[in-house]
């Protein structure tokens, strides 16, 4: 009894020790978080992202309904007032000239590491979980763009979604915010061009035909 | 030279046992604790995936926490530090973890109509997309682990076995 006893107050020792610690090691580490911050903001709840099944199960009355992952995102972008494109949409305002004159403008919210592998043409790179990093670029061209289009990698990732609350927030009217849940996954398998490298690289491949 | 008796064998291959499943343990969680310290917005997106707690500030401090105790606790089982005291805060961690896995793998298996050991997930343990199945049989064996270095008491390669009482 004795014996156990000293085990457990060894152990909330140890636990004191290594929280203290391990606080010290995130704040001290380059890549750690910053403990007040909201890194979800829209108090969403997660969205499960689950291998194996491709659709989640409502039942509502008698009736079970299948809803995908995609509409269930779909629709809480739409309840948080934030605007959503397809693919074909997406495709038109990739072509529309004024895309060229920074009119219109792309926002990949994903990792860094993901945007240097490939992006669309001319994309911003804004992490929302480093915005500190990438808000005194992205805002600017926020401010004077008509038209920004928010994408991540498409499926269940909400970091499109993330990203434009941020900016929402940030002060770019949520009029000129657009979302596009089918992200880079649905872009590349489209054929569409990609980028890869810095921004305007014009490194990468062109579409498909 | 006294012959080996059945009972100092024993003794001995328990010795070995209790220092192989430290370093092993101590090397296993330093691996996992790394994987995610170094990535840790990747497994702050992860703990969130669980819904456990609602407030920011919570999710952030389990996030940045726990991989970081891992390592600590990693550390001191490969030294041979409070190794008592270590096992019981793996145990502590490993046994509500691994409920938590249950559970999100058994709405699943209620949900997706498809069979337990073919749900497959990133459970946030470090090792990316794994079997639910396996991973439960691989955190069980964590806990066995654990609980044997609670209830051996070989010494043999410990820096301080216990930090209170005798050593």
């Amino acid at each position: 009894m004795h014996q156990a006893k000293q085990v457990l107050i060894e152990g909330l020792l140890l636990l004191a020790l290594g929280g203290a610690l391990a606080l010290a090691a995130n704040f001290i580490s380059p890549r750690g978080l910053a403990l007040t911050r909201n890194y979800f903001p829209g108090g969403s709840r997660p969205t499960l992202s689950l291998a194996g099944t491709q659709a989640a199960t409502a039942a509502r009355g008698t009736h079970a309904i299948t809803v995908s992952p995609a509409e269930i995102i779909i629709a809480r972008l739409k309840a948080k007032g934030l605007e959503v494109v397809d693919s074909n949409q997406v495709v038109q305002i990739f072509r529309d000239p004024r895309r060229e004159q920074e009119l219109f403008i792309f926002i990949d919210s994903r990792a860094e590491a993901h945007y240097l592998e490939g992006h669309v043409p001319g994309a911003y790179l804004f992490d929302h979980y480093r915005a500190e990093n990438y808000l005194a670029t992205v805002l600017p061209a926020c401010r004077t763009a008509d038209k920004i289009l928010v994408y991540c990698s498409g499926g269940p990732c909400e970091d499109s979604e993330f990203a434009a609350v941020i900016l929402s927030d940030a002060g770019v009217p949520k009029e000129k915010l657009r979302v596009y849940p089918g992200g880079f996954g649905e872009w590349t398998t489209n054929g569409l061009p990609v980028e890869t490298g810095e921004r305007n690289s014009h490194l990468g491949r062109p579409a498909k035909p | 030279m006294n012959p080996a008796t059945p009972s100092s064998l024993r003794e001995n291959a328990l010795t070995v046992a209790t220092v192989l499943a430290r370093w092993f343990l101590g090397g296993f969680f330093i691996y996992m604790g790394l994987s995610k310290a170094l990535h840790p917005v990747e497994f702050l997106k992860l703990v969130r995936q669980y819904d456990l707690v609602q407030n920011h500030l919570a999710l952030n401090l389990i996030a940045a926490g726990l991989p970081w105790l891992e390592i600590f606790f990693g550390l001191l089982l490969l030294l041979g530090v409070a190794v008592r005291g270590s096992a019981l805060m793996l145990v502590a961690m490993l046994v509500p973890f691994t409920g938590i896995i249950l559970r999100r793998a058994l709405a699943v298996y209620s949900a997706g109509g498809i069979a337990f050991c073919a749900i497959k997930f990133d459970c946030g343990c470090g090792t990316g997309e794994v079997f639910i199945c396996w991973k439960l049989v691989e955190n069980s064996l964590l806990i066995l682990l654990s609980l044997a270095l609670l209830f051996w008491r070989s010494r043999a390669l410990c820096w301080r076995h216990s930090l209170i009482g005798s050593d």
